[in-house]
């Protein structure tokens, strides 16, 4: 079989750039392949990605030199136009390819522009791949964000490529959602015979998902394998700051002999089922002083058809210092207006919200904002000045803190962002903006702090990184409340998780209490880390929650048992 | 030379880019201030009248024909058709008078990082654009009203409010909303917003001046903008009246001659001035390349 | 001024977003959004512009009728109306106390009343006009009369940004207001929390012309592979796009009703 996409001795410069971001890169890809691109940040995955479209070199009018052929067809000789009927691309930022107001009109653009009688027929279509079939007549601003990153796919799909990329297809979706997606690339994979490349951080996808891996580093291609081979180097990938699945880990740290694992599936049989070393959970601390409190609270806000949509149902909720809260569910579940409501930007319809006593209908958001901070999911929105620096120091500086320039300084170096001081937010990477904004909402002094998705959109050692930050907070804080998909996140940080579930809060206790629960987990649409469900599946009664505590206590029982995998 | 000019050269999708950016976020701001409530200190009308700083800012950092255009279409689909408020044929003349304001006083600015050029160009911007404006607004009661002199005081009436919000606009909007913004965001963008783009930042090496970048086509193309104002407001509003009075014409075509010659003198000169400076230029140019051969 | 806080805490930025788009689209049931976009084109370049001339005051209030009833007819949402109504009067209003000053008399009220209803014929023919065409229909009838492909894309793409990019604004701007801090006092006149607000209003976009900057990037790079520049120049897709657009009985119905009550007014009065 002659190969469907071939990379020879490609170089390319960004204009302006000191470096170049793909140096003398070598790669061939075969049809109906599905194949994940793993790497750090600026390893130059998306570049490599937009070498197939031709956007480069069309587009971006860098140097460039060397030879990309897709489908027999030479990049440099054909335009994007030609080249994009054959491949299909999904940007990390799809909210901004979508460019009509409606769904159906949207999907069926590409075609219509590029003159197909059949446009109607063909978005419909695609629409239909992706699930999308009963939404087309809605506006963009009626869908969740999953769905506008389907309508991104079927727009694209509705030129029918060959092949489909998608720069990190689940990014911002909660794992139901996430599967979802996954579902539906592997249909398209599978059924339709279509060439997926997909950039992805969660190696556990990548595991289940797909055949092989590519690994970038620094403008070259440092090795592409078949997905198990791949998954198995966990040295390279360490060092290139990627974390194979959990299970993996575990079995790579409990020196399993031969191939390590990289499925759930695959790890049951390897590990011994025997009765792991009993842990004392952590203890809930007394309970302290209440500092909010939700008294039987309704939320509800005005649609576009002007009909009220209901979207928080009888709330009552009393969260006290020393709690550090996870707040999990699907997208949609009323978890940003929870904690919104807590801000006083938004007002409950009906019932009280309380913050240190005070009712929030009574009392305007700037007075709320020195207790409470919330932390936008994007940071983007965060960032009002033109540096690092005076963004922090903006809070205090209105409020002529004396000294604050020494404050902005300790602030700036515990969140390691001194060198950074004078960058413009905007300009940082992910886990910098991350950082950033944190620092932001440390300086105002507050009692409560709010997090909407601190680690969505992180590659996975950023993530670690941030959690670790996060950790460091409790002690500057008297309640911090997490609103996340990512279980990990909730299993490390939180001493009580609330899950919430089409806008009532349908649980509130401890880790164990949520992750035991079978039927919770299902309703919720919440997947518990993989580590949990290999403990699960291998009959411990106190399950592990993380690589960790798992590496500890197999390895106490292994001791004491003198068992060994 | 060549590889200068060509520095500057955009890509299709370049301009693109300039031009949805800047229709976006003019259209938004004019949403908004159209949305802000006005205050009235008696006759007196402080209103945000508009954010002129963005056009003005994008039109100095980045191709000004693109910003330019954008930026007046993003008004009429964000703060008249979105609004519900479009004024049908009236919206043309908005679209030339702003554009072409805002075109000129990009092109004014040959280095983005020259604070003096730049707080020129913003006044010029708003000072143009209010001058077409408020011309075609008194235009628009001469047509309206029959027999306008007969009616004791609307005349000058409407020539003293329409100088007045000229005055107003110009010192109150163009200082607040135009002037000091610009002076602000320019510094702060240039460098930082053109890469995001794909771009390069305009330097002075550019070359990027009025001379050689209008040419006298661009010129020929802004003077009939200019004049396809006028006539349009001319020809819609005062063209086909069968019963017009004889004395009402005479005052009429007076004042609509006072204002074209004013134009149109402005026009030539400016024309001239640029032919000039760039002929002496070429001839420059020409004379050293005879030198090379030689 | 207390008015004004008011109004400004009722126009929240979700109401505006809802009364917007209840604007673009919510007048899909109308007679009126039925038509052509052709048929509201003639309609309306008889009604935008022959007002001006006619200085019958009789036919002028006739035609002003008829404009009110069709804006009835195209169920205009309240807000447009009293955005109309308040600039409608403040130019008025002015006009006469200023005349007044300069030795006019109560018989300058005539000619601006007359004024004022030719303004208000006008104005009310475009808004239920443009009123009465969603987006999509407003930029096929555009690219019918020829008017450059670009200016029908930015308008669908206006609408589509607009929830978007209003929101964005929004989130900036409370940042500012909630690590701000509002003058304590708010001086005369207000004067001093206005120019606070003002202030941020427009430091808002420097933000924002950053992050939109950072979307037209990957718009633009998708509009080149969905290719719309293909699009834009070739007539074929134009006739694909407007392959939907008839003139129907309803619509010759519509014109030639207009000109009949049009023309009976000029017999009759």
């Amino acid at each position: 079989m002659t190969a469907h996409i071939e990379i020879k001795n490609v170089t390319f410069q960004y204009p302006g750039a000191e470096q170049p971001v793909l140096n003398n890169v070598n790669l061939s890809m075969e049809k109906g392949d599905f194949i994940a691109i793993l790497g750090g940040n600026g390893s130059g995955k998306s570049t490599l990605c937009k070498l197939l479209n031709g956007l480069i070199p069309h587009y971006y009018v860098g140097d460039f030199s060397g030879e990309v052929t897709v489908n027999g067809y030479n990049t440099y000789e054909h335009k994007v136009a030609d080249l994009s009927k054959h491949v299909g691309y999904v940007y990390q930022d799809f909210e901004n390819q979508i460019v009509s107001p409606r769904v159906l009109e949207d999907a069926s653009f590409a075609p219509l522009h590029y003159g197909f009688a059949d446009f109607h027929e063909r978005g419909l279509k695609a629409l239909k791949l992706v699930g999308l079939e009963e939404q087309q007549d809605a506006f963009i601003w009626q869908l969740s964000g999953g769905q506008k990153h389907l309508l991104a796919l079927a727009s694209v799909l509705s030129l029918n490529p060959d092949i489909i990329i998608m720069d990190e297809p689940v990014a911002q979706l909660d794992p139901h959602h996430a599967k979802d997606i996954y579902d539906i690339l592997t249909e398209l994979n599978q059924v339709h015979g279509k060439t997926i490349i997909v950039i992805e951080h969660h190696t556990e996808f990548v595991a289940s998902y797909a055949k092989k891996v590519v690994l970038m580093e620094q403008g070259n291609i440092h090795f592409s394998l078949p997905v198990a081979e791949a998954l198995n180097q966990v040295d390279t990938l360490h060092r290139h700051h990627i974390y194979p699945p959990q299970v993996t880990q575990a079995a790579r740290e409990k020196g399993v002999e031969g191939r390590l694992p990289i499925t759930l599936e695959e790890g049951y049989s390897l590990f011994s089922n025997a009765e792991p070393k009993e842990v004392t959970d952590i203890p809930f601390g007394e309970q302290k002083e209440a500092i909010v409190s939700f008294e039987n609270v309704n939320f509800a806000y005005k649609t576009i058809t002007r009909e009220k949509r209901q979207v928080l149902h009888e709330i009552d909720c009393t969260i006290h210092e020393g709690d550090y809260i996870a707040l999990v569910g699907n997208n949609g579940a009323g978890k940003s207006s929870f904690m919104r409501l807590m801000t006083g930007l938004v007002k409950a319809s009906v019932g009280e919200v309380l913050v240190d006593g005070e009712n929030t209908k009574d009392v305007p958001p700037e007075y709320l904002a020195e207790k409470v901070t919330y932390i936008h999911q994007n940071p983007d929105q965060m960032f009002i000045e033109d540096c690092v620096e005076k963004d922090v120091a903006f809070f205090m500086k209105s409020r002529k803190i004396k000294d604050y320039q020494s404050k902005v300084e300790t602030l700036l170096e515990q969140f390691e962002l001194t060198d950074l001081a004078d960058r413009d937010s905007r300009l940082l990477s992910g886990g910098q903006q991350r950082r950033a904004s944190l620092a932001i909402g440390v300086g105002m002094n507050p009692e409560i702090m709010l997090l909407d998705e601190p680690t969505a959109n992180l590659d996975i050692a950023t993530r670690k990184h941030i959690t670790r930050i996060l950790d460091g907070l409790k002690n500057q804080l008297k309640t911090v409340v997490i609103a996340t998909h990512d279980m990990q996140l909730a299993c490390e940080f939180a001493n009580r998780i609330i899950v919430m579930h089409e806008g009532r809060m349908i649980h509130d206790g401890d880790r164990a209490s949520v992750f035991q629960n079978y039927r919770l987990l299902e309703k919720a649409g919440l997947v518990p880390p993989q580590i949990f469900s290999l403990t699960k599946s291998l009959g411990w009664k106190e399950p592990a929650y993380t690589v960790n505590e798992f590496i500890e206590r197999y390895q106490r029982e292994e001791v004491d048992n003198g068992v060994y995998a | 030379m060549t590889t200068v000019n060509k520095r500057y050269t955009l890509t299709q999708s370049q301009k693109m880019m300039v031009f949805i950016l800047s229709m976006s976020l003019y259209g938004l701001s004019n949403m908004i201030t159209e949305l802000v409530p006005s205050v009235n200190l008696g006759p007196i009308e402080l209103s945000i009248e508009y954010f002129a700083f963005i056009p003005l800012t994008l039109c100095i950092l980045f191709h000004p024909l693109y910003a330019a255009i954008g930026a007046s279409l993003g008004e009429i689909i964000f703060g008249e058709l979105m609004l519900g408020q479009f004024g049908g044929f009236g919206e043309l003349e908005k679209f030339i008078a702003f554009s072409l304001a805002m075109y000129v006083a990009g092109t004014f600015v040959r280095d983005p990082r020259n604070k003096m050029q730049v707080g020129i160009a913003a006044m010029l911007g708003v000072i143009i654009h209010q001058l077409i404006s408020v011309t075609v607004d008194i235009l628009k009661v001469w047509v309206g009203v029959e027999e306008l002199e007969a009616v004791p005081g609307l005349a000058e009436s409407v020539v003293v409010v329409e100088g007045f919000s000229f005055l107003n606009d110009v010192l109150f909007s163009g200082i607040l909303f135009a002037l000091l913004p610009t002076l602000y965001l320019v510094p702060r963008l240039y460098g930082k917003i053109e890469p995001l783009l794909g771009m390069k930042p305009r330097d002075r090496n550019d070359r990027y001046s009025l001379a050689e970048i209008i040419g006298p086509r661009l010129i020929v193309i802004g003077f009939l903008l200019a004049a396809a104002a006028f006539i349009f407001e001319y020809l819609s509003e005062a063209g086909f009246n069968v019963e017009w009075e004889a004395d009402f014409l005479d005052m009429f075509g007076d004042w609509f001659i006072w204002v074209s010659i004013g134009v149109a003198l402005l026009v030539v000169i400016t024309t001239i001035i640029v032919m000039v400076k760039k002929k002496s230029k070429t001839d420059v140019t020409k004379k050293q390349e005879d030198k090379i051969p030689s | 001024m207390e008015y004004t806080r008011k109004l400004a805490d009722k126009l929240s930025v979700e109401q505006v977003k809802i009364e917007l788009l209840n604007t673009a689209y919510g007048n899909g049931d109308t007679f009126l959004a039925k038509l052509d976009p052709r048929t509201l084109f003639l309609w309306y370049l008889f009604f935008g512009i022959v007002p001006w001339f006619v200085h019958d005051t009789g036919v002028l209030i006739g035609m002003c009728l008829f404009m009110v009833i069709t804006t009835y007819m195209a169920k205009i949402s309240p807000l447009i109306i009293f955005i109309l109504c308040l600039g409608l009067l403040g130019q008025g209003g002015y006009l006469l106390v200023v005349s007044l000053l300069f030795g006019g008399d109560w018989s300058t009220m005539l000619p601006l009343l007359v004024l004022t209803v030719k303004l208000s014929t006008i104005s009310l023919a475009s808004i239920t006009v443009f009123c009465s065409m969603n987006p999509d229909k407003l930029s096929d009838g555009l690219l019918k009369i020829k008017v450059p492909g670009q200016v029908s894309f930015s308008i669908a793409y206006g609408y589509r940004m607009l929830p978007t990019l209003l929101e964005e604004y929004h989130h900036v701007f409370q940042s500012f207001r909630l690590r701000g801090k509002a003058p304590e006092k708010h001086g005369f006149l207000y004067i001093r929390s206005i120019a606070y607000f003002v202030k941020i209003a427009m430091l808002s976009f420097y933000p924002l012309l950053l992050s939109t900057a950072k979307r037209a990037r990957t718009t633009v790079e998708a509009l080149e592979t969905k290719g719309s520049m293909y699009g834009f120049n070739h007539p074929e897709v134009k006739k694909l796009k407007l392959a939907s657009l008839s003139m129907k009985r309803q619509d010759y119905l519509f014109l030639i009703g207009s000109a009949v009550y049009v023309t009976g007014l000029f017999i009759l009065i």
